[in-house]
């Protein structure tokens, strides 16, 4: 909250929410925010995909909650989960932290009123933009760019080191493939489920394909 | 009467004050950290090693580097790697364009409205254009140092366990040499603007502490010190601090055994190793009349203004003498554990690391400022209530606000 004082009720025209649900009382606030605007945009990766706080769902919650906290009657933690999964959104401006195109993107479409068109393609793309060697195939590293939806220009290959999904699956990502790859390069199941539930672990696309692995 | 504070406004994350005052006197006072927490100790377990430092960037996006940097050395201590001069170099120049940007922020945004009774930086349009205009202008040159080097300013994705994945050409790091240049006059404008603030008064008490080398302003390594005569390597923390659980706080927080309260942060390193500053921040200091030691927990927005001054020049000389060689080599794993300490921008950092053979997290513990400042802030908030007990309510949420401003807390680095 960067003010002071300001209208807490509404209404308002846009919202850019932010963060991983985590507790239940976030809900009915979110919800309340729904009600009260005409435009709602999800934004960061925390929101639209759980990223990093999500990685608790794949452990006991219990077990997680008690190697943070002796007493936990103070803590009212749930598991988290994305904002996009409680109410329907306008759009999600993806990223961690979140990227500026898609930002600018947002806005000026609902200044201009029209549909917001954000990036819906995968970090492989803008690898081959910038004519980069891929390090999947060329170096056998374990690169997630090919199911990562595109907006940081491809910065974790082009700063030689696979990308690690900070954006999040791409709409479609055929995570069950790549995970296969990872398999015939010899990746131990642990190491392929780490992969696909850093960011995106309680999203359909990456939780299936981690389930797999799972021992 | 009772004053809630339920949410207070430009600070990073979510925390109350509540307090009860009886004829006078302040019965009851609770700095009620609800932030939500993420468990990052509690999730970190059976992660891989290198993961680390991306997973823990995302407990702050203030300091991410601080973060990664703190676990970065946890858990090369853990392996018994040794990084590269260059490395070491490279990180702190991270961690000082990180400082400076954090430290824009929290002057212009979060703290200097107060001090003109204004609700928030939009606000300042269009009186205080000129200081907009300049905030801007830094913020974007010291962004580009971090991104030199990180890939991101934020997040940065080069900044590895063992090293940096790729470094920047010299001609880039030349370009950004000349853009810091350009900004060492804003610095010492900033100091100006903020050295002329209306702070309240106000004495504290905690006790200092922070890191301290044998050359240079310790940031990124060093034993831990104080005013009150600790001395003490970095792997004897558990030994003279403790940590405990808020029965009304999802943060926790630390005291000196056996003492009490401390204090870090800018103001504190300031108190603790002034002479350590590079000569540029030692004279603007001069300039405002600033001398230590300085007790007014409100002077650290102008500890943060002197080290602006400071994190700028003393980047620009280590960019110059850069060699951008050796600047990744392989680590080879093995069982162990490492507690690493840094100068976060907000004070001292502990990461506290347990890896098995195969590098995988066994145990995490991780320390921030803010839970370093808790007591001593609920403290000194006390103490300005006292000060200010027969004026207005309003007047009483203000001043408790610039307080919990002026140490410019974290609440959700505390809660991670």
């Amino acid at each position: 909250m960067v003010s002071s004082g300001g209208t807490p009720e509404g209404p308002f025209d846009i919202a850019l929410v932010e963060g991983t649900i985590t507790e239940a009382w976030q809900v009915y606030e979110l919800k309340k925010i729904r009600e009260r605007t005409k435009y709602l945009f999800a934004i960061g990766s925390c929101a639209i995909n759980g990223g990093i706080p999500a990685i608790k769902s794949t452990q006991p919650e219990l077990e997680v909650q008690k190697r943070v906290y002796a007493d936990l009657s103070p803590i009212h933690s749930i598991r988290p989960d994305t904002i996009v999964s409680y109410v329907a959104v306008d759009g999600d401006i993806k990223g961690c932290p979140p990227g500026e195109r898609d930002l600018i993107e947002a806005l000026t479409s609902v200044l201009s009123g029209r549909k917001p068109d954000f990036l819906e393609y995968s970090v492989c793309i803008e690898c081959k933009i910038k004519t980069n060697i891929c390090v999947l195939v060329a170096h056998g590293m374990p690169c997630m760019g090919p199911v990562t939806n595109a907006g940081c220009g491809a910065l974790c290959p082009t700063n030689n080191r696979p990308c690690y999904s900070c954006w999040g699956p791409m709409k479609q990502a055929n995570a069950s493939a790549l995970a296969k790859l990872f398999e015939s390069t010899g990746m131990t199941p642990e190491d392929i489920v780490r992969r696909f539930t850093l960011f995106g672990s309680v999203t359909t696309e990456f939780r299936k394909t981690a389930e797999r692995y799972e021992t | 009467m009772k004053l809630n504070i339920d949410y207070i406004a430009r600070v990073e994350g979510e925390g109350s004050v509540k307090l009860e005052i009886e004829e006078g006197t302040l019965k009851d006072l609770k700095l009620n950290i609800w932030e939500p927490p993420r468990f990052f100790e509690g999730f970190l377990h059976k992660r891989r090693f290198d993961e680390v430092p991306d997973i823990v960037a995302r407990i702050c996006g203030i300091c991410p580097v601080s973060h990664m940097t703190t676990a970065i050395r946890a858990l090369e201590k853990a392996f018994g790697f040794v990084p590269s001069p260059e490395v070491v170099k490279i990180r702190k120049i991270m961690a000082l364009s990180q400082i400076v940007a954090s430290h824009l922020i929290h002057l212009y945004m979060l703290a200097f409205p107060d001090y003109h009774r204004l609700h928030s930086v939009t606000q300042m349009l269009p009186g205080f254009e000129l200081e907009i205009r300049r905030l801007i202008k830094m913020k974007e040159v010291v962004n580009n140092v971090t991104a030199l080097f990180g890939g991101r300013p934020l997040h940065p994705v080069a900044m590895v366990v063992g090293g940096f994945t790729q470094l920047p050409s010299r001609d880039m790091v030349g370009k950004v040499i000349k853009e810091l240049e350009s900004i060492k006059d804003d610095a010492v404008q900033t100091l100006r603007m903020v050295s002329n603030l209306p702070f309240p008064d106000l004495t504290n008490d905690s006790e200092y502490v922070g890191l301290h080398g044998p050359s240079g302003y310790a940031i990124n390594e060093g034993i831990i010190v104080s005013n009150d005569g600790i001395k003490i390597e970095e792997d004897g923390y558990y030994s003279v601090f403790k940590e405990d659980e808020v029965s009304y706080s999802n943060a926790k927080r630390t005291h000196v055994k056996g003492r009490g309260s401390l204090m870090v942060g800018a103001l504190a390193r300031l108190n603790l190793k002034f002479e350590m500053l590079h000569p540029d921040a030692k004279k603007a200091a001069e300039e405002i009349g600033f001398t230590v030691p300085d007790h007014n927990p409100f002077h650290n927005n102008i500890a943060q203004a002197i080290e602006i001054v400071h994190g700028i020049s003393e980047c620009m000389e280590l960019l110059d003498g850069l060699n951008l060689k050796d600047s990744n080599i392989p680590l080879k794993l093995r069982e162990g554990e490492g507690i690493a300490l840094t100068e976060a921008p907000r004070g001292l950092l502990c990461h506290h690391y347990v890896v098995n053979r195969k590098g995988i997290i066994e145990r995490a513990n991780i320390i921030t400022p803010t839970a370093h400042n808790f007591m001593s802030l609920e403290e000194n908030l006390r103490k300005l209530i006292q000060q200010y007990i027969n004026e207005e309510k309003e007047e009483i949420v203000l001043k408790c606000e610039m307080l919990v401003r002026a140490y410019d807390p974290c609440f959700s680095c505390s809660v991670h």
